[in-house]
């Protein structure tokens, strides 16, 4: 089970951060460069993962590039498929078809038809979970988290786990597996996964600090300020009264408190320095709507990233078995039903609706990415924005061929404007130890079930060795 | 949870600390044998006849050096250096100079573990007389320069903040939400060196004294936000829950510190299968009248909400349902969402439900298995319209003045900063302190008014060091120095209450009547009989016994479908239950393993057979003749030392090595095969987990240590991974025999306890480093050995007595005073 000390000890870790920290939300973006001009070339990661596959990984999808064009390398054409909406930023894309996710198979007949209720823990581990209902959960350590290890730690928050369905829910799913499989994509350790914020409002006070309104925000720092010069002045006395060792010891506090201190002017001087704007108050509840809710989660990804305040999303877009039905895909099947096409090609081409209608989503973040500028580039140039499913096609609950794209450059990680496609039978496994050997995690020999690295850069569908 | 793998090498046997540490009470210098302490209740005749030699008779240097000359240099030479100790150079002469081996040489002689089984040995007074002869020279020598020890300041933990908070504000407030969790250190989150300081920690306490002001004092400007509390998953709600009003089912209650006044909306969301259809709607759609939601607050019902069978979360609303607008004042307020219970008494399902409703929420939409709709979380929104904010009980205790002119504002002011202050800050508050609150208080003021001003005074009190640090004045260069009365006074009282010290200590610390030994005692007393003494147990015994460990325990749902979290918080309620009473009546120490007697309401009393226990309230009951050996056979313990799926003798094993003899195994080496590697099934039937485990030993290297840790917890393998009797495993009976490491047989729980009361002194060695722990803020290190061993002495003298141990901690130099700093910073960094 997820409720061991050391995953509290995350949680409320987070919980209890960045107080100071306040921006006002939605358009508004620290004025260009202010607060992000210390940041140059610093990676930041986004980790999409979606259930049900898509219909591109049918064998008619695939014919018919549903998901992945049919030209590898530079000049492929997204027209056919679900990417469509992604044409504006295909420079910075890179699609990868032909990937399993084997660790998501069914390792033994008790296994068999538990799909749904194991496959999210597998996608950022690419490990297979251990079937118990009880506390003694295991999968693998989680991209984001082997990233966060590396970028995240200089940050207030090291990383931050986010999701749209109503997730949290403890207890046992079913197939003999707990829920913390199906609701939680980022594990810190094997046996630690991390538990996921639905609310904007609570991910906002995380991020940014209590307060509804900016006013409010504002007060609640120009508090802060003088509760710091007590104790400012208060540690000052302390010291003089103590031994050296103890001395230290405030000393090390006194960093605190300057740390604190600099976060606030930090934060000042980004809103004094021109275009401040009056600004939507922080989110109250849940949206009802998908796609609000999305694009308000998308928001506030983009905020933390240009106030440096997390390096690291994972972010849980949907729910499997979700019956949701997404309003404007014209399709009124839910999500779940409509998955099982029993491989009739109009039921997939609807199905594909849905899938397109996700990826739709996407370029909502990746333009406002594209126009906040970080450092001598934009967030976009820094940031990889990973999505994904650990399902291939969803009707025969397979994961071979999964979906995977890759957008931004993450400061270098990766080039963009490619189509890989991998020998068949590569391990997706093999994409994401490219991807953290690009953002220089090179002492990571391998990564869940990868039998070496998948080149991101070139179109050729080779496979190295490990080591290499 | 971590499994424990199962192997250890031969070479660490020697190293480990295993089942060491038996002490004597007696030193040659006190001669006096110890007589059998006699708990009231349940002493087994037998025992008189198990007690190990404690008398010695003198021993000359000469003899004790050939000793160690002939039994132990052998394998501790310089050459082999056994266990990474060489005693080639020891003169037990000199037994003061190299304390960290003296004390080595005398753990390992109580316990009887040295020279190990199999090599040459003198007889057993022979080894006592040597072991008493260090301990006399060791301790007489401490008696002539008594080292008090040092540690760095202290910071308040989550738990003494929230108790200090309590005292101060008359508030309840979710630390949780705050600050980081406590790094715990030798098992104790107090030990300050491991208190360490991080920019989210002072983020957490800026945020905390932001929020808790502002509840205090009640928030006019509060904007709507959410809170929420969520049910556990692994919570039945098929009965009643205590706090819900009765006739109701399921559901929760909570108490909730509201802003202010105004209007608020309650939403419920109900928890769903895993396709999002509504759990329990088979039942919603077959019952005649309608599933009904109700809330209430402090016990008046304001709304009523219907359930509907087709609820889905592919609809709009989801599986939510939300109350309009409701009128709620400011402060606590005791809120309860339940159902209205439709049935009572057994069900005539063919298949029985189960305690772990959520296990598999299929069920919950089918026929065969009654299943009803069950609440996974509430959240409360607001305020809307704030309309004001109503007296409460923090503003009560806030308010010891309020001004009718605003002439009167100033002093008001300044009365109110001053109280608070002092009693936030222990005792004292500078003037320099004061003027900086003060100071505060005019910013507030200009801002917004009175009010503002105090309330920002507060929010700068509650941030600051004074309060958040427990800083005593500066040790001195060289020597020794007795710790200020008004600073042991909070010593004292963080130690026993576990929070701040009210007036009363505060008058007697300043009247010098914590001056002597002889006063703390008297003092100590009077706190023991306070009800706040119950932190000894939610606070000290918890963390000794790692009770904490309980509410993560998740036992396999399909396995033990009989458990649910309502269980696991009776187990730790009936633990914690039994400590009280230990230190309230003030019992023997040793009733731990030899009480008849515990604590149950009706849910565990089910759980163990008792019968005629009624309600959700815990009462003193005898227990069943299966489970009289104190601790050792509570469902908390039982429960923690488990795996989800299995029992483990080897976490149960660990456990008693650990917590109660003080001698942890050394972890098993790497590259060893998992316990679930054995085989399972053999001959066409399952093995016990006691014919898988001695499959798992086979190997000579881990059965060397193996042999030690497993019979401990093979003796409870009657007690299946929830703690419930059981005589079969996998449907063959089972062996609880069992031979210990000093070739004591046992036979079941009740052989294990009398055989661990056999060496009751590594018992009480690790019960008083663990006390002396907890109290001093330190670790314990070779030189508080001799404090260790008189406070011993001196509770053995007492029969145990509890209130012994605490008052020999209390009266010790170590806890009165300290020793110098050290000048190297580098001692007190992290």
């Amino acid at each position: 089970m997820f409720i061991t000390g050391k995953h509290l000890s995350r949680r409320t870790a987070l919980k209890g951060l960045g107080v100071t920290v306040a921006l006002p939300l939605l358009e508004a973006m620290v004025p260009a460069g202010a607060a992000a001009q210390a940041l140059k070339g610093k990676p930041r990661l986004v980790c999409i993962e979606n259930v049900h596959g898509a219909a591109g990984s049918t064998n008619f999808g695939i014919e018919k590039n549903l998901w992945s064009p049919a030209a590898v390398g530079r000049d492929f054409d997204l027209s056919a498929g679900s990417l469509q909406s992604l044409e504006p930023f295909r420079d910075y894309l890179t699609i990868v078809s032909n990937t399993d996710v084997a660790k998501a198979e069914a390792y033994s007949t008790a296994e068999i038809g538990g799909d749904h209720f194991r496959a999210s823990a597998v996608f950022l581990t690419q490990s297979h979970p251990k079937q118990t209902q009880g506390s003694d959960v295991r999968a693998g350590v989680s991209i984001d988290q082997l990233f966060a290890g590396r970028f995240g730690q200089d940050t207030p928050v090291p990383s931050m786990q986010l999701c749209i369905e109503n997730v949290d829910q403890s207890g046992g799913c079913e197939y003999g597996y707990s829920c913390v499989y199906m609701d939680m994509i980022s594990w810190a350790s094997p046996d630690q996964p991390l538990p996921m914020i639905q609310d904007p409002r609570a991910v906002f006070d995380q991020l940014f600090g209590l307060g509804a309104t900016p006013e409010d925000r504002r007060r609640r720092r120009r508090e802060d300020r003088s509760v710091l010069d007590t104790i400012t002045a208060a540690v000052d006395r302390l010291k003089r009264e103590l031994g050296v060792a103890d001395k230290a010891r405030l000393a090390d506090y006194l960093d605190d408190v300057r740390e604190i201190e600099r976060r606030i002017q930090k934060v000042e001087a980004a809103n004094s320095s021109g275009e401040e704007r009056q600004l939507p108050n922080s989110p109250v509840g849940v949206p009802d709507s998908f796609d609000d809710h999305v694009k308000l989660m998308f928001d506030l990804q983009a905020l933390a990233f240009a106030s440096d305040i997390t390096r690291v999303f994972s972010f849980k877009l949907s729910r499997d078995v979700s019956g949701r039905v997404f309003p404007g895909t014209g399709v009124n099947t839910g999500f779940h039903n409509a998955s099982h096409h029993n491989e009739n090609e109009e039921r997939i081409k609807q199905f594909e609706k849905i899938n397109r209608h996700h990826v739709s989503l996407i370029p909502y973040f990746l333009d406002r990415l594209k126009r906040t500028a970080d450092g001598d580039a934009t967030l976009l140039d820094n940031t990889v924005v990973m999505y994904g499913s650990p399902m291939g096609n969803p009707n025969l609950h397979n994961h071979k061929r999964c979906p995977l794209f890759f957008a931004g450059k993450g400061a270098g990680a990766l080039r963009g404007g490619m189509h890989v496609k991998a020998a068949a039978g590569t391990p997706m496994a093999n994409a994401f130890l490219t991807l953290l050997h690009g953002f220089g995690l090179d002492d990571l020999a391998s990564f869940g079930d990868s039998t070496g690295e998948l080149s991101l850069t070139s179109a050729g569908a080779t496979t190295m060795a490990a080591g290499i | 949870m971590k499994k424990f793998l199962i192997a250890l090498t031969a070479p660490a046997l020697l190293g480990l600390g295993l089942a060491a540490q038996t002490l004597s009470a007696p030193s040659s210098a006190v001669t006096r044998p110890v007589t059998a302490p006699s708990p009231a209740s349940q002493r087994p005749a037998a025992m008189a006849a198990h007690q190990v030699a404690h008398t010695s008779t003198p021993m000359s240097l000469a003899e004790q050096t050939a000793v160690v000359k002939t039994y132990c240099v052998t394998c501790h030479s310089e050459a082999r250096k056994v266990g990474g100790l060489s005693l080639a150079a020891f003169d037990p002469a000199e037994a003061g100079r190299a304390p960290d081996v003296a004390e080595k040489i005398i753990r390992k002689l109580t316990a009887g573990m040295m020279p190990p089984a199999g090599a040459r040995r003198p007889d057993e007074a022979t080894l006592v007389s040597l072991r008493d002869a260090l301990i006399t020279r060791i301790d007489t020598a401490a008696a002539l320069r008594p080292n008090p020890g040092w540690r760095p300041f202290q910071r308040l933990t989550r738990a003494e903040y929230v108790r200090s908070i309590r005292d101060l504000l008359d508030l309840e407030v979710d630390v949780a939400s705050y600050l980081p969790p406590d790094t715990i250190t030798d098992g104790f989150d107090t030990v300050a060196d491991g208190q360490t300081f991080s920019p989210a920690l002072l983020d957490g306490y800026l945020r905390a004294a932001s929020q808790i002001s502002r509840l205090a004092l009640g928030d006019r400007s509060a904007s709507a936000t959410t809170a929420s509390y969520t049910v556990s998953g692994f919570q039945s709600q098929m009965g009643y829950i205590d706090g819900t009003p009765f006739g109701s089912r399921g559901g929760l209650a909570a108490t909730h510190v509201f802003p202010a006044d105004g209007t608020y909306r309650f939403t419920a969301k109900l928890v769903r299968t895993v396709s999002g259809e509504l759990f329990g709607n088979t039942a919603v759609a077959m019952a005649a009248s309608k599933e009904l939601l109700e809330v209430t607050l402090n016990g008046d019902r304001v709304a009523v909400l219907e359930v509907h069978q087709g609820m889905s979360d592919a609809d709009k609303g989801g599986l939510t349902i939300v109350t309009p607008p409701i009128h709620v004042k400011a402060g606590p307020q005791q809120l309860a969402v339940a159902f209205v219970a439709r049935q009572s008494g057994p069900l005539d399902d063919l298949m029985t439900p189960i305690q772990n409703t959520l296990i598999d929420t299929r069920y919950g939409t089918g026929f065969g298995i009654t299943s009803a709709p069950h609440l996974q979380d509430v959240a409360i929104g607001g305020p809307f319209e704030v309309t004001g904010v109503s007296e409460t009980p923090s503003r009560r205790r806030i308010f010891t003045c309020r001004p009718t002119t605003a002439s009167q504002e100033e002093t008001c002011a300044a009365t109110i900063v001053r109280t608070i202050a002092t009693q936030a800050f222990r005792g004292t508050v500078r003037p320099e302190d004061f003027g900086d609150l003060m100071r505060v208080y005019y910013q507030g003021r200009k801002q917004d008014n009175f009010e503002g001003g105090l309330r920002l005074a507060l929010q700068a009190t509650l941030a600051h060091p004074r309060f958040l640090f427990r800083v005593e004045q500066r040790a001195p260069t060289a020597g020794t120095t007795r710790i200020a009365d008004v600073e042991l006074a909070s010593r004292l009282s963080y130690f026993i209450w576990g929070t701040a010290p009210d007036s009363a200590l505060l008058d007697t610390a300043r009247a010098g009547r914590l001056a002597t030994p002889a006063l703390v005692a008297r003092e100590v007393r009077r706190m023991l009989a306070d009800p706040k003494a119950e932190a000894l147990t939610s606070r000290f015994w918890s963390q000794w016994l790692r009770l904490q460990d309980v509410a993560k325990m998740r036992p396999d749902g399909l396995a033990f479908p009989y458990w649910d979290v309502a269980l696991s918080e009776g187990f730790t309620r009936e633990t914690q239950l039994f400590f009280e009473h230990l230190v309230r009546e003030d019992r023997s120490l040793l009733e731990m393993l030899t009480a008849d007697y515990s604590f149950v309401n009706e849910r565990v009393a089910r759980h163990y057979g008792i019968p005629n226990v009624v309600g959700p309230d815990f009462r003193k009951v005898q227990m069943p003749e299966t489970r009289r050996a104190g601790i050792l056979t509570q469902g908390s313990t039982l429960l923690l030392t488990s795996v989800a799926d299995r029992t483990s003798p080897v976490q149960r094993g660990k456990w008693v090595m650990q917590v109660l003899l003080a001698s942890p195994p050394p972890p098993p080496p790497p590259n060893i095969p998992a316990f679930e590697a054995t085989k399972a099934v053999a001959a066409g039937r399952l093995l016990t987990v006691r014919e898988r485990m001695e499959q798992h030993r086979n190997n000579p290297a881990c059965n060397s240590c193996h042999r030690v840790i497993d019979p401990i917890g093979l003796a409870l393998e009657n007690f299946d991974v929830t703690g419930r009797y059981r005589i079969k495993d996998s449907g063959s009976p089972i062996d609880v025999t069992g031979e210990l490491y000093d070739g004591t047989k046992v036979d079941g729980p009740i052989g294990l306890r009398d055989a661990l009361l056999r060496r009751k002194e590594s018992i009480m060695l690790s019960f008083t480093e663990s006390l002396m722990t907890y109290a001093l803020g330190r670790r314990i290190e070779d030189f508080d050995m001799p404090t260790v061993r008189k406070v011993i002495r001196d509770a053995a003298a007492n029969d145990y007595k509890v209130s012994s141990f605490i008052t020999g901690v209390a009266t010790s130099p170590a806890f009165r005073m300290s020793a110098a700093a050290p000048t190297e910073t580098a001692d007190s960094r992290r």
